[in-house]
């Protein structure tokens, strides 16, 4: 089967997010990139996938020339093959995102089986660039996938919901968005990423098109340095907490 | 100008996204579907379909009401069900969609970036705005009787019931879930191990809570992703949120910031997760959390 | 080639460790016991060829030496002391029964010690014999006790027979010889010339350039050893000093050194084709390893255990994906967030706030010593102390210094130890080009983890400066009075930390400092014996099974009825305080720099 999942850049904040001085980004200086834990997940599966039913497992991005830093790792994971979409300077919004998405995956001579993406990008978190892609090109679309099994043609796919689980089952060719626990993603072994060093990576610069969902700018939530009470130190602190749980009803 | 508002039965996400529609100001129409909902709406519509949830059914109730109402802004709640109800509606009627928003004002919304540790502030250029409102970002407001109640039947294609629940897994929850419970009892990194956790499983019982952990711990083995509370786990809004041996990391904070108040359990007073804890106790949890379980044990007489 | 340069000092090693047995001689009784024996050996081997000379013409023997009253004078000494050795180490194995010989092959030792004994015995009869029948080469009068055995009485049949068994032991022997432990006869020696005689704390670097079919990834088969780690296996006597010094076999678990190097030899000897892990050696025993050295230290015959344990977690890590599940979040951080902790980087310096540190940025002039401040103190609020202490003392006596703040990415050293090499690599490089663009030419680093890493491995990736630790500057500092500390009458007991006191010979410059401050008294496994605190190896992130190595030392600490526990090194703090927590004692734990910052103050 041909699957393709598609990943985005995203810079790893850690404790403090500091922003740029004009508002425009975040600080990146000094920060690690990855893949949201989501789509990490939506790559292991495409991995699995592939070494369960035969076939090819391509990784498709949209970001800054340096995004094939996360083709790469995804490629040790264990997709065969990379798409960078260079999309350089200010950002683009999930409806421009998803067009070239969908321009990108008419342009190749393969038909997917499956197209995975995460449920939400780890920044911008727009739910909805998964489900544009599959609306343009008229497939359908299970979300929030914890749980996915591929079989005669069909995706059986699971959701969470409060008490258990929802079922969908749906005919390939299919789009779905993943959530992290669907799989373990695996600890890719050395052979592995060197060889994806060296698997193809096919580059274009799509068109950029114009923001309608346009960032003014950003801003850290108010709220943030708050100042916790210190309610004592070690196990003596233990009588005040308990008072503290009284007060709020909990204890 | 008015508004177009999905709401689901005795859904409080539902509620929070009704008072944001209302402070729009105009008149306020709710949509629901399969069944009314308790929401003081001016017109409830209530659409027709039967069965388990199809998102494509839910977004064709939708994009006919708009066609009928032309509302200049369409609401939701950002769920995972209204964000995606919305998504369907975006992409059938080729608009931007802003998602987890905090704030409207005219054509700009405030947004959540980072599962809420960062906003953004952006302009929605379109005649119709589509948003869905962050949860717990604004206050419910209280359930009530609609106006006046009108139903429809949507005309469904056969594309919107391609996707559609086919069951329902009941899973077997063991004790309380981390959505549900009033108090969440959470470890990081500095439990130490999986053995460890046991203190922590002992506070939360004595609590009556679910026992939560940081993705650390996950990835460490030692609870299952079930137990992951963060911005891709689960978000979890108790009362009171411990967070013991848990560094703070916005990962994180994303899932516990809709506790109403957090406890912070930590070795080191420079930790990123007091500068969201409302308490804090500075020490060793080995010796912190078992000495407040023998407290409460003590305040029972048990 | 590595192991073929600083020639005089590995000629000085035969000279000190093979035929002055000093690591042997540690151990007084077992130590003489083998020296009589070896030496023993080395006098006697003439007297194998005389012997087989004889076999063939009866009244021949080695030209001129034969004749030599001297040298029939130390057959005779030398044969006693061989049969005192052996029964020295009769006694020893079955009487003392040490508990080093668990696991090792005793009945095998036991016919080897009966073949000696045979050997000498049968030589000493058969000189008897030869002197009764006036058939002596040498004057009889020089070989006291071949003289007295010839009163016995003797006959020709009597002779040759002795001479024939004599013989015959040795053949057999010499024939059994490749098939037990006693292959070390002639592996140990040259085992000891390429040990390492400098830069020991470093590991042997990997290539990821070229064919992948010239790659290797550590070992995960019999066919992936390197040469020397099979000659280590052939030169292992089974002896157990590197089981008795193991922290691990110490607190219960089941690494034993002497096992691992045992298994690895049995799968060789069995040309078996299957994974080492699993098969020769179990899966546990690779990560109980916490890399502190005292098995090499100890071993007399140069085996370099460390190097097998790092090479079978390379395979298991970098080939198989196959570790502790709780490193995982270890390995992820340190390559994704650049250190281990997983925190952001852009904190690295906030322990440096408000204490006027010069951080350098690209471009800056060069400070004349560049302080490495090491993941653990940037971001453990228990190491912190021992950064701002140093900080402060440097500032104190005026030393040009400044830190890279963010720039400084982890050394790479828990990586590497927990086997990936790969990501090891990865930092190295990029702290190499950090470090060589900013023109830094000294480095002191307040963490011997780094010390180690900055100082022996990374020259072999285009990074070589001047490295100190903190206590080796800090001694300097006082001693040259630009820092003053006052002395103080609390007694102190100072920690040596492996990668200091073993691995790096740095263990004289912060008992100076230790000595400066307070009443000194020490543990009883000090120096180049200090016991582990149980962090290395990257086992900061490792759970421990069984027993707990941090307790053990801590014990060992509080016994010296000392006040306070000194120490030179992050880790050590954080598992030596976490010992002390656990069991409830009153023992302060502290790094040195504190200590001498407190002094400065005018006493703690």
């Amino acid at each position: 089967m041909n699957v393709l999942i598609c990943v985005k850049r995203v810079p790893m904040t850690g404790g403090k997010i500091v922003l740029t001085e004009d508002e425009q980004a975040i600080e990146t200086r000094h920060l690690g990139f990855t893949i949201s834990p989501h789509e990490e997940c939506g790559v292991e599966e495409a991995a699995r996938l592939i070494e369960a039913h035969g076939g090819e497992s391509v990784v498709l991005t949209l970001g800054p020339p340096e995004a094939e830093e996360q083709l790469r790792e995804c490629m040790a994971i264990g997709a065969d093959r990379g798409i960078l979409l260079v999309a350089e300077g200010a950002e683009w919004d999930a409806q421009a995102t998803a067009a070239a998405i969908v321009e990108a995956i008419r342009a190749e001579d393969v038909e997917y089986d499956l197209i995975v993406f995460g449920n939400e990008s780890a920044d911008t978190g727009g739910y909805q660039v998964g489900i544009r892609v599959a609306y343009a090109l008229g497939l359908p679309c299970v979300t929030g996938l914890k749980g996915l099994t591929v079989e005669d043609g069909r995706a059986r796919c699971e959701q969470e919901v409060p008490g258990g689980r929802d079922v969908y089952v749906v005919p390939l060719p299919a789009v779905v968005t993943v959530k992290e626990g669907l799989n373990l993603p695996r600890y890719p072994s050395v052979p592995a990423k060197l060889r994806a060093q060296r698997k193809p990576v096919a580059t274009s610069t799509p068109a950029r098109r114009d923001s309608r969902l346009e960032k003014v700018r950003l801003a850290l939530p108010p709220g943030q340095g708050k100042s916790a009470e210190i309610l004592g130190h070690g196990p003596e602190a233990a009588p005040a907490v308990v008072e503290v749980m009284r007060g709020l009803g909990v204890a | 100008m008015s508004v177009l508002v999905l709401v689901e039965p005795g859904d409080e996400l539902s509620l929070q996204a009704l008072a944001l529609a209302r402070s729009l100001g105009g008149p306020v129409h709710a949509v629901s579907v399969g069944a009314p909902a308790e929401v003081a709406a001016d017109v409830l519509h209530v659409a027709e379909l039967e069965g388990s949830y199809a998102p494509g059914a839910w977004a064709t109730a939708v994009t006919e009401l708009v066609e009928r109402l032309s509302p200049e802004v369409v609401v939701a709640a950002g769920s995972d069900r209204g964000n995606e109800v919305l998504a369907h509606v975006a992409a059938r009627l080729d608009l931007p969609l802003a998602a987890n928003c905090t704030e409207v004002r005219g054509d700009e919304v405030t947004r959540v970036r980072w599962g809420g540790s960062l906003l953004e502030q952006a302009r929605v250029h379109a005649p119709l705005k589509l948003l869905t409102v962050a949860p717990y970002a604004v206050a419910a407001e209280a359930a009530g009787a609609a106006s006046s109640v009108e139903t429809f039947a949507p005309a469904l294609s056969e594309a919107d019931l391609a996707v559609r629940v086919s069951e329902r897994v009941e899973t077997a929850s063991a004790g309380v879930s981390l959505t549900d419970a009033k108090v969440v009892v959470s470890g990081g990194r500095g439990v130490g191990s999986a053995e460890g956790f046991a203190i922590i499983e002992e506070l939360a019982g004595l609590l009556g809570g679910a026992v939560g952990c940081s993705r650390v711990v996950t990835s460490a083995g030692w609870r299952p992703h079930a137990d992951q509370v963060g911005q891709t786990g689960t978000k979890v809004s108790p009362d009171l949120y411990i967070a013991c041996g848990i560094s703070g990391a916005t990962q994180h904070i994303a899932g516990c910031k809709g506790a109403k108040k957090i406890l912070a359990i930590n070795d080191d007073p420079e930790a990123s997760i007091l500068a969201h804890a409302d308490y804090a106790v500075i020490g060793n949890l080995h010796e912190i959390v078992p000495a407040i379980s023998a407290e409460l044990r003590k305040a029972r007489g048990t | 080639m590595a192991r073929f340069d600083d020639l005089p000092r590995r000629a000085r090693n035969e000279a000190v460790l093979v035929l002055g047995q000093r690591k042997l001689l540690q151990r007084l009784v077992p130590g003489l016991m083998h020296a009589f024996i070896f030496w023993g050996f080395l006098v006697l081997a003439p007297t194998i060829v005389m012997a087989m000379i004889a076999v063939v013409a009866r009244g021949s023997t080695l030209p001129w030496l034969g004749r030599q009253g001297w040298f029939a004078l130390l057959v005779d000494v030398f044969a006693v002391l061989v049969l005192a050795g052996v029964v020295a180490a009769v006694w020893i194995r079955k009487v003392q029964r040490p508990a080093r010989f668990e696991g090792s092959h005793r009945g095998e030792a036991d016919l080897i010690l009966g073949l000696i004994a045979g050997i000498v015995v049968t030589l000493l009869f058969w000189h008897g014999s030869r002197i009764a029948l006036g058939l002596n080469e040498w004057p009889a009068g020089w070989s006291p006790v071949s003289n007295g055995l010839s009163q016995l009485g003797t006959s020709r049949v009597l002779e040759r027979s002795l001479v024939w068994a004599h013989v015959l032991l040795i053949l057999t022997f010499l024939a059994y010889l490749p098939h037990s432990k006693h292959l070390h006869i002639a592996t140990a020696a040259v085992n000891v010339f390429f040990g390492r005689t400098r830069a020991r704390g470093r590991l042997e670097p990997l290539r990821f350039e070229g064919a992948d079919e010239d790659l290797r990834f550590g070992a995960g088969t019999v066919a992936d050893l390197t040469w020397k780690q099979v000659l280590d296996t052939f030169s292992c006597t089974e002896c157990g000093r590197c089981q008795d010094a193991c922290p691990a076999h110490a607190t219960g678990k089941i690494l034993s050194p002497k096992l691992l190097i045992m298994g690895l030899r049995d799968q060789v000897f069995a040309q078996d084709a299957e994974p080492i892990v699993g098969n020769g050696v179990p899966e546990e025993m690779v990560w109980d390893c916490v890399t502190c050295g005292a098995c090499i230290e100890v071993c007399p015959v140069s085996i370099e255990h460390v190097d097998h344990i790092v090479d079978l977690r390379r395979h298991l890590v970098m080939v198989e994906s196959r570790f502790p599940a709780e490193a995982e979040p270890m390995l992820r951080d340190v390559e994704r967030s650049s250190n281990p902790w997983g925190k952001p980087q852009v904190e690295r310096a906030a322990w440096a706030e408000g204490l006027g540190v010069r951080v350098l940025e690209p471009g800056d002039r060069a400070p004349e010593v560049l302080y490495w401040v090491g993941c653990a103190a940037s971001f453990d609020e228990r190491a912190r102390l021992a950064a701002e202490s140093t900080a402060k003392l440097l500032q104190v006596a005026g030393v040009d210094f400044a830190i890279l703040g963010p720039r400084e990415s982890c050394t790479g050293d828990p990586a590497r130890r927990m086997g990936n090499e790969y990501v090891f690599q990865s930092l190295a490089e990029r702290n190499v080009a950090t470090l060589n663009e900013s023109g830094v030419t000294k480095i002191v680093a307040s963490c011997p983890h780094c010390f180690n890493t900055l100082a022996n491995e990374y020259p072999d990736f285009g990074g070589s400066y001047e490295v100190v630790h903190h206590t080796e500057l800090l001694a300097e500092l006082v001693r040259e009075g630009r820092l003053a500390p006052t002395a103080g009458e609390g007694s102190i007991t100072y920690h040596d930390s492996c990668y200091l006191a073993r691995h790096n010979d740095v263990r004289s410059d912060p008992r100076e400092l230790v000595a400066a401050v307070g009443r000194p008294v020490e543990m009883e496994r000090s120096g180049k014996q200090t016991f582990c605190c149980g962090a290395g190896g990257a086992h900061m992130w490792l759970e421990e099974r069984g027993g707990a190595i941090n307790e053990e030392r801590v014990r060992e600490a509080a016994e010296t009825g000392a006040e306070t526990l000194a120490v030179a090194c992050p880790f050590c703090t954080v598992m030596l305080d976490d010992g002390v927590r656990a069991s409830g004692r009153e023992l302060r734990v502290v790094d040195v720099a504190t200590l001498l910052v407190e002094s400065l103050d005018g006493g703690a």
